[in-house]
């Protein structure tokens, strides 16, 4: 960056202060890491045991409120079962007439065909009472979450004094990872489905408290002046006009809450105890029958994909259909069940797609039999050059066995030189934090993110928050990584920002060049979207499956599934950013006689920067609500521990290792939005 | 009811009103009305050095019984504010606004719904219909309010509807009406309690010039009829001048100058309003008693009947009636056509008006 505006030219120091102070503090560990082995590992001495003193402490909280929360946990048992009763017991014709009927009444023919054969295709998968154990539980929680979410979202928007303070809640909320959620209720409610019920209650209430609070801030002031002048007390205000006028983006989050629940509720599976379709996965998925766990992951894809496309119609202006059609479908189904009561199979007995599971199994077996050689290439060339030397450093990841040959600290100080010589001449170009940051990555790839001091860890977060927003977001972030460093998960908190951050730079820029490609070609776009759409409705559990399939257990499939869940909101932001640069600027460039080329670079590329930055920051968030999930096929890290945890019923290691992930997530967060929201000033937006 | 309304009490009364946004407003301003003070000028200086926005400033005027009251100016000079805390959406931080002699502002929060509900009504420049009823249940929401039954309030929302004009679309919602056929809807819900008090904030604003000249024009026919105290806010001094019986004039939170639109047009209190009238066809609002002279000796009892409430447009038209038509000639000199001098004199003061 070359310094030409004053507001640029002081940044620039700024970055250039930030960058040297970096580079200086990473010399001196350099230098004393030898000598001073507590610069790497936190001395256990002082650790606080954060997570035996949460265990202890909830642990006497939990006794007290326990009987309370068990008798909510038989009430709401009552719930599940009837539901369970009515969809088990129902006869899948009438299970498929009403679904089609719904789909006629919110989107025509087409929403109909969509609930009519995705239904007989779940039929057909002989996984119809797995699916309607699952629909029962997202029928039950999502009510729950509804109601909840409803309440919280008018309350933080009639009381203002508390909005900041929920706002807060909600991100955390969202930022802690799923799994976390369940150790504790698993203490409190016991073994079961009700903890899963209960867990996608709690975590589908946010989406819906957000868009309800939006909805209602959004409604037209004359609108509600209209309400007052009219003479309507509050609640009638509220009630008749406000949240009515506001239902378009309440409806937003119906649909939302909706697939956070489905997604909720077939994580929790991992609870077992429940013969549901989520649990079918697993366990296919750890007997390694991929053709079955294949199959069932597509009956999870095709109930969220239907749910999800109808209760988005919801939000959308839409044609009225006939209510007599709709109607009509549910008494065809009808007459048609009880006709053919005799002559129709029960439900759970038909499996048409066993051969297709054998197919697939049989395939995929080939398929890695044939090209195994290939995959293990790909696997280990990944590994091996990129994940390993990122993980470990240059100086541990280069053996003969891995890259032919042994490193020497001889390579090493070469490295270093070569690197000094770069940045002196880039420093020469008047490029001096760029010659600062490229020292700074070569110290980090020498040493290996998971070994890195960290003091420097810690100096340089604290740079980038001063850099990004000022030393209040700097204290911020040093003061919670700080907490994890005490708290003794610091070793596995590196591991997870390993893999993330390999992850999230890997769709940063793959996802970029996607995002870049889709706004240029109307063609790319048209066959991107689907994928992007599709890949944001599964729930994340059934990314696992096909990256073992191909790729077995181990780092690289959960750095796949990572990358494949966390790229979309990049491909997405920067097409977005890049497509809506107002006309007026381009029609400005092409007078001026730029190219399409150069008006890419000079106007469309700046103006999107604050939208790709916000992208980024979904992507970060999104690899880190994987990286927990990814857990189940062998990463390490702090995912790892809140499985543990969950298997232990350890809730203090669960609330630390979650609220270390959100820690970390949140970091990350503030100072990508910090940098974001500095080019939305610079822009004037 | 606290007010007793006699015949010259004026339906509206607003005594040094203030509203101050901003932390401490409302310490901060009374401290600085103690008995004595500042100007209010001075008090605004002052409460802005202390980061508060004073948006309105010490306001006060009278609406006379059926009287049609406009306040112009232009956006930021605080008008919508005025009127918001004339009719309380917003809370205003000093002053009193009285209504037939009761204080609106003393008023408990259910006697100001219950105000709402039988004297206020109120048109919004945004329409603020709301998207989930129909034509008919927009207007018979105030009614709803009142607790009046679902027959009943239908019929007379439907009378309203009849009156602006909108008599057959009542089921429609309002996505499916246009800028203007909305604002219809609005006028006819803000009527439908039959209130003693009308406030219309830039009610025409958002519509088109033609669209906008139908509307004033129904709208005076309307108060034609129905003699409602009305306060009416915008931003365009043409159609202040076409509407009101007097107008206020705000620049800054300050009303500069309040008078009839022939006052304001002939007799601007400085160049701000000046500014406003200089496009304004004087011939239209000036009335001969500003222009003539006191009589000297003998006048000519001849000529056209003059009046000195007559407009100067007027006299002209009546004054040409007195010529001659003359000759008019094509570029060769000869004669093609004949003109009537009124014909001129009234065509000149229509081109002014439009």
């Amino acid at each position: 960056m070359t310094a030409r505006s004053p507001l640029k030219g002081a940044l620039d120091s700024k970055g250039k202060q930030a960058a040297a102070l970096v580079v200086l503090v990473g010399l001196v560990c350099l230098l004393a890491t030898p000598y001073a082995p507590w610069l790497v590992a936190w001395p256990s001495v002082l650790t606080v045991p954060m997570s035996d003193w949460i265990s202890q402490g909830l642990g006497v909280f939990f006794e007290a409120i326990k009987p309370a929360m068990r008798w909510v946990s038989w009430v709401l048992g009552f719930g599940m079962a009837g539901a369970n009763w009515l969809l088990v017991s129902t006869p899948w014709v009438v299970v498929i007439g009403v679904t089609t009927a719904i789909g006629w009444y919110l989107g025509g023919l087409k929403m109909a065909a969509l609930g009519f054969f995705g239904l007989l295709f779940v039929l057909a998968s002989g996984y119809w009472v797995e699916s309607m154990n699952t629909l029962a539980l997202v029928f039950v929680s999502v009510p729950l979450a509804l109601l909840l979410g409803t309440a919280i979202g008018i309350l933080a928007y009639e009381v203002s004094r508390v909005k900041k303070a929920v706002e807060a809640v909600l991100d955390l909320m969202q930022t802690i990872p799923t799994f976390a959620y369940l150790t504790p209720l698993l203490l409190l409610f016991g073994f079961g489905p009700v903890v899963g019920l209960i867990a996608s209650a709690i975590y589908a209430a946010p989406p819906m408290a957000r868009n309800v609070l939006l909805g209602l801030e959004r409604v037209d002031s004359d609108i509600k002046e209209a309400a007052v002048m009219s003479g309507g007390t509050r609640a009638q205000q509220l009630f008749l006009v406000e949240l009515p006028s506001a239902m378009t983006q309440i409806m937003v989050g119906v649909n939302q809450s909706l697939m956070a629940a489905l997604s909720m509720v077939i994580i929790a599976a991992v609870i077992g105890g429940f013969n549901d379709i989520g649990w079918e996965v697993l366990l296919t998925m750890r007997k390694a029958q991929f053709g079955q766990s294949f199959l069932a992951g597509l009956v999870i894809v095709v109930f969220a994909i239907v749910i999800d496309r109808m209760s988005g119609a919801l939000a959308q202006e839409r044609r009225r259909y006939s209510t007599r059609v709709v109607w009509w479908i549910i008494v065809a189904s009808l007459v048609a069940a009880i006709a053919l009561r005799d002559i129709l199979p029960a439900a759970g007995t038909l499996s048409y797609f066993g051969g297709v599971a054998d197919t697939v199994d049989q395939s995929v077996g080939d398929f890695t039999r044939n090209y195994g050689s290939t995959l293990d290439t790909v696997k280990n060339t990944a590994m091996f050059y990129v994940l390993l030397p990122l993980r470990i450093g240059l100086d541990d990841a280069v053996l003969p066995f891995t890259w032919g040959f042994q490193w020497t600290s001889a390579m090493s100080a070469w490295v270093y030189a070569i690197g000094v010589v770069v940045a002196a001449v880039l420093a020469w170009q008047g490029r001096l934090t760029l010659g600062l940051c490229l020292l700074v990555l070569i110290g980090v790839i020498e040493t290996g993110v998971t070994q890195l001091p960290w003091i420097f860890v810690l100096v340089g977060v604290g740079a980038l928050g001063w850099v990004s927003s000022g030393w209040r977001l700097s204290v911020l972030c040093v003061g919670l990584l700080g907490l994890i460093l005490i708290s003794g998960l610091w070793d596995r908190a590196l591991l997870s920002l390993y893999l993330s951050g390999a992850a999230v730079f890997t769709c940063a820029v793959l996802g970029g060049a996607l995002g870049l490609w889709a706004a240029v070609s109307t063609t790319a776009w048209a066959v991107i979207r689907p994928v992007c759409d599709m890949l944001q409705t599964i729930p994340l559990f059934v990314f696992l499956i096909p990256m073992l399939m191909f790729f077995q257990i181990g780092e690289f499939s959960a750095f796949l599934a990572i990358i494949a869940y966390a790229i979309v909101p990049m491909i997405r932001y920067t097409r977005h950013g890049l497509v809506t640069t107002p006309d007026d600027m381009i029609e400005a460039a092409t007078s001026s006689g730029a190219t399409e080329w150069q008006i890419l670079r000079e106007v469309r590329a700046p103006y999107a920067a604050p939208t790709i930055l916000l992208g980024l920051n979904q992507t970060i968030l999104y690899a880190f609500a994987m990286l927990v999930i990814a857990a189940l096929i062998g990463t390490t890290g702090l995912g790892q521990s809140i499985y543990i945890a969950l298997g232990r019923a350890d809730v203090g290691l669960g609330i630390t290792a979650g609220a270390a992930m959100a820690m970390l997530a949140l970091v990350a967060d503030r100072l990508v939005q910090g940098f974001a929201e500095e080019r939305r000033n610079a822009l004037g937006l | 009811m606290t007010g007793t309304g006699g015949p010259d009490t004026p339906a509206i009364a607003v005594d040094g009103l203030w509203q101050v946004f901003g932390e401490g407003a409302r310490p901060a301003l009374s401290e600085l009305l103690t008995p004595g003070a500042a100007t209010t000028d001075g008090v605004a200086r002052r409460l802005k050095e202390q980061g508060l926005i004073p948006a309105v400033q010490d306001a006060s005027f009278t609406v006379k019984e059926g009287e049609l009251f406009v306040i112009m100016g232009l956006s930021g000079s605080g008008k919508s504010t005025l009127i918001r805390c004339m009719s309380r959406l917003v809370e205003p931080t000093g002053g009193s606004v009285l209504m037939a002699g009761e204080d609106i502002l003393a008023a408990s929060k259910r006697r100001m719904i219950e105000l709402r509900r039988e004297k206020l009504g109120m048109v919004f420049q945004h329409f603020g219909l709301f998207p989930h009823m129909s034509v008919i249940d927009n207007v018979a929401f105030p009614i709803k309010m009142k607790g009046v039954g679902l027959k009943e309030r239908r019929a007379r929302a439907m009378e309203v509807i009849e009156l602006v004009g909108l008599g057959g679309r009542e089921d429609a919602y309002p996505r499916e009406l246009s800028g203007g056929q909305r604002q219809r809807v609005g006028i006819a819900r803000s009527l439908a309690v039959n209130p003693d008090v009308w406030f219309l904030d830039e009610p025409f604003s958002a519509l088109d010039p033609l669209i906008r000249r139908q509307l004033q024009d129904e709208f005076l026919n309307i108060q034609a009829t129905l003699r409602k105290s009305i306060v009416f806010i915008t931003h365009d001094i043409g159609e202040a001048l076409k509407l009101a019986d007097r107008i206020a004039i705000m620049r800054d939170g300050v009303i500069v100058q309040i008078g009839t639109p022939s006052e304001i047009v002939l007799n601007p209190v400085d160049d701000y309003v000046g500014e406003f009238s200089r496009d304004i066809p004087k011939g239209r609002h000036m009335t001969l008693a500003a222009l003539m002279e006191p009589v000297r000796g003998e006048t000519d009892a001849g000529g056209p009947e003059l009046r000195t409430a007559m407009t100067l447009d007027d006299a002209l038209s009546a004054c040409a009636l007195t010529f001659q038509p003359m000759a008019v000639r094509d570029g060769d000199g000869k004669v093609v056509g004949v003109l009537r001098p009124e014909a001129l004199a009234r065509a000149v003061g229509e081109a002014h008006s439009s």
